[in-house]
């Protein structure tokens, strides 16, 4: 009758231990009181005695993993016949015995799968057709998250001045990204992309709404979306106003609380005026909000090499389904 | 403007300062009648007689016991320690009497002594005449520490370093003394922690201490040549250091690199490296780099001992590599 190799309590409060070495390989023949394998626990390494004559199998928790006390990871067999060859299959890991990268696997997860949803639920707005490879490529590499190295002026620098080192490297500049590389960022000039959007609900919100105040709630949107693509805990919008004179809000999608960050965007609002589009010679990122009739026209201008495209193409989706479908946002 | 050697400027430093006022007296082994050995104080004792330059017996800890004890009851004592190496014989007098009795004292006593010693290698002289060991001192609150780096500096700071109511220890480096500079005749000062900017220059500062400033110099020289622009500063004393002059410069170059003849591991260069660090680490546009003597005790082959100090080469070599962008000292 097969045996279960389980691993053991080997402390008091030890609710899992790493197994560090396989003493025995699959196949193996092995004597009751023999060490198969060997366990760490906070407190030390420990040998693991098999408690059956036979043949170890069904390997399943590799060196490396934690898994949690009582949970099955081998079995001793009674012949040599039943040994499952794992050269015919490749072996699954169960849940229980993940190892580092299964780990690492499970925590970006949670971040990816919401930023790849919201554009794809929220896409009703007007840019289309939506490509989900675009999406899975901005969630899968979200630029802020990876480390460039670069000199610490040129960090610095960047950031005065809106410009994605990720996007530098990606743009071929060979790390460590040095002061003079930043020109780089300057070349190709501004892009721009374009949304129309259906106004009514909006319209419908801002009239019944005591202030009505729709440029703090388009910079609200604008800080959201910001937020959606880029996870990052403090958005500050530059609030730039027709008469020349600027604002800085931060988390405007969070009561305006919280720590002053690098202006992430800077919003124009010109739905006051007659006018239908603003795009910024500027490095940053400008976002411009216009009104035609009832509805509404974005236009976010940007520079691709602070701003990649799909990064861009993602932003103004979201915003603009936000636009759209204002109450969303608002609960 | 007339010229005069290094060792003149000195000598001139103390005639003045031991006419102008009887307190001030001469005291060390070789002094009188030999000059020093390097004939720096030659000519003295004619002037001022065997009462105010005196020879003394091979006992570094006794006479410099002695002239803490003189400062302190109204004396003006100038401790010629023949060279830097046997700062070791004097630690206890130096740094645990004469650097901390002002201070123990509530203010009520004194200690207005200076103790001028050598460093510098590439003299032959073997691992035990060949330290520069300013860091040492350096390091101890309450002493002030000059390394002059020419006959005009030389004759400055002994003045000013004479008049100073505290421990004064002036680092004159030994292969300097016969090199002439411009040293006007009539009386004047350089006060402790003005830095000396020597060259401007827009891509790299070269920090250069005593005879240091003259391998940036030429170090400077030749980037020059290839179209790199080398600021030079000569920082005159390390205590006080003129941190400002410094940081100024490097936020105007971004980059730094400290030369300095003692060893490297926790020196000079380590301290003034760091300051730097701290203090302007945002307009770093590359890792400031340290360039001291090498980690070995001073060889006495020729062939070795050149290798163990920094050269106008080498500072030149190390500015090209940041200048270009290239990881000096990566990890």
């Amino acid at each position: 009758m097969p045996s279960e190799v389980k691993m053991p309590q080997l402390g008091m409060n030890q609710d899992s231990a790493v197994i560090v070495t396989w003493l025995k390989a699959s196949g193996d023949k092995i004597k009751s009181g023999e060490p198969i394998f060997e366990v760490e626990t906070d407190k030390a390494t420990v040998e693991v005695e098999a408690t059956a004559d036979g043949y170890l199998t069904d390997i399943c928790a590799g060196e490396g993993a934690d898994v949690p006390v009582g949970n099955v990871i081998a079995t001793i067999v009674e012949t040599k016949a039943e040994v499952f060859d794992s050269a015919d299959e490749p072996a699954a890991l169960p849940e229980s015995a993940s190892g580092p990268e299964v780990d690492i696997a499970s925590e970006t997860n949670p971040k990816q799968a919401p930023a790849a949803a919201k554009p794809a639920t929220k896409s009703k707005a007007s840019i289309s057709p939506r490509d989900p490879a675009i999406a899975n490529q901005q969630v899968s590499r979200p630029s802020t998250a990876e480390k460039v190295l670069a000199s610490p002026k040129a960090k610095r620098l960047a950031s005065e001045r809106g410009i994605n080192l990720g996007a530098l490297r990606a743009q071929g500049v060979t790390e460590p990204i040095h002061t003079a590389d930043l020109a780089r960022a300057g070349t190709g000039g501004q892009s721009s992309l374009t949304a129309h959007i259906e106004g009514y609900a909006l319209n419908v919100l801002l009239d019944r709404s005591e202030d009505g105040n729709r440029t703090a709630l388009f910079a609200a949107f604008a800080a959201g979306g910001w937020r959606a693509i880029y996870n990052c805990d403090h958005v500050t919008v530059a609030l730039r106003e027709v008469d020349g004179t600027s604002t800085l809000l931060t988390n405007p999608d969070r009561g305006g609380n919280g720590k002053p960050a690098t202006t992430a965007l800077t919003l124009v609002d010109l739905c006051d005026t007659r006018l239908s589009g603003f795009v910024s010679a500027s490095g940053g990122v400008t976002l411009c909000t216009a009104r035609n009739g009832e509805n509404y026209v974005l236009t976010l201008s940007f520079s691709e090499s602070s701003l990649p495209m799909v990064h861009a193409v993602a932003l103004l989706d979201t915003i603009a389904a936000r636009i759209r479908d204002p109450i969303r946002q608002l609960l | 403007m007339r010229s005069i050697t290094f060792s003149q400027a000195v000598n001139e430093a103390i005639a003045e300062e031991m006419r102008r006022d009887e307190c001030v007296f001469l005291i060390g082994e070789d002094v009188a009648e030999a000059g020093t050995p390097f004939k720096v104080t030659s000519g003295l004792v004619e002037e001022f007689g065997t009462d105010r330059v005196i020879d003394t017996p091979i006992a570094e800890p006794g006479f410099m016991g002695l002239a803490v004890g003189a400062a302190m009851t109204g004396a003006r004592p100038i401790v010629d320690l023949m060279f830097g190496d046997f700062l070791f014989l004097v630690m206890d007098q130096l740094c645990n009497q004469a650097a901390k009795t002002h201070y123990m004292s509530g203010g009520k006593l004194q200690v207005p002594l200076v103790l001028r010693t050598n460093l510098g290698a590439t003299r032959r002289s073997a691992a035990q005449h060949s330290q520069s060991l300013h860091a040492l001192v350096a390091h101890i609150p309450g002493l002030k520490v000059a390394m002059p780096s020419s006959a005009y500096e030389a004759k400055g700071l002994m003045k000013t370093a004479i008049r100073d109511d505290n421990p004064v220890v002036i680092f004159e480096d030994k292969l300097m003394y016969q090199d002439k500079a411009q040293v006007p005749e009539e009386e004047y000062f350089i006060p402790l922690g003005e830095a000396n900017i020597l060259r401007d220059g827009t891509d790299i500062t070269l920090i250069g201490t005593s005879s240091m400033r003259q391998v940036c110099e030429s170090a400077a020289e030749l980037l020059g040549e290839e179209g790199i622009s080398a600021e030079v500063i000569d920082p005159r004393t390390i205590v006080p250091l003129d941190e400002a002059k410094i940081l100024e410069s490097v936020k105007k170059t971004s980059r730094a690199i400290v030369v300095d003849e003692g060893h490297q591991n926790f020196g000079t260069t380590a301290e003034i490296a760091a300051r730097i660090s701290e203090k302007v680490f945002y307009h770093l546009d590359a890792p400031v780099i340290r360039m001291g003597a090498m980690d070995v005790p001073v060889p006495f082959s020729p062939a070795l001992e050149d290798l163990t100090v920094p050269t106008p080469e080498g500072v030149a070599e190390n500015a090209r590599k940041i200048v270009a962008g290239e990881l000096v000292h990566a990890l």
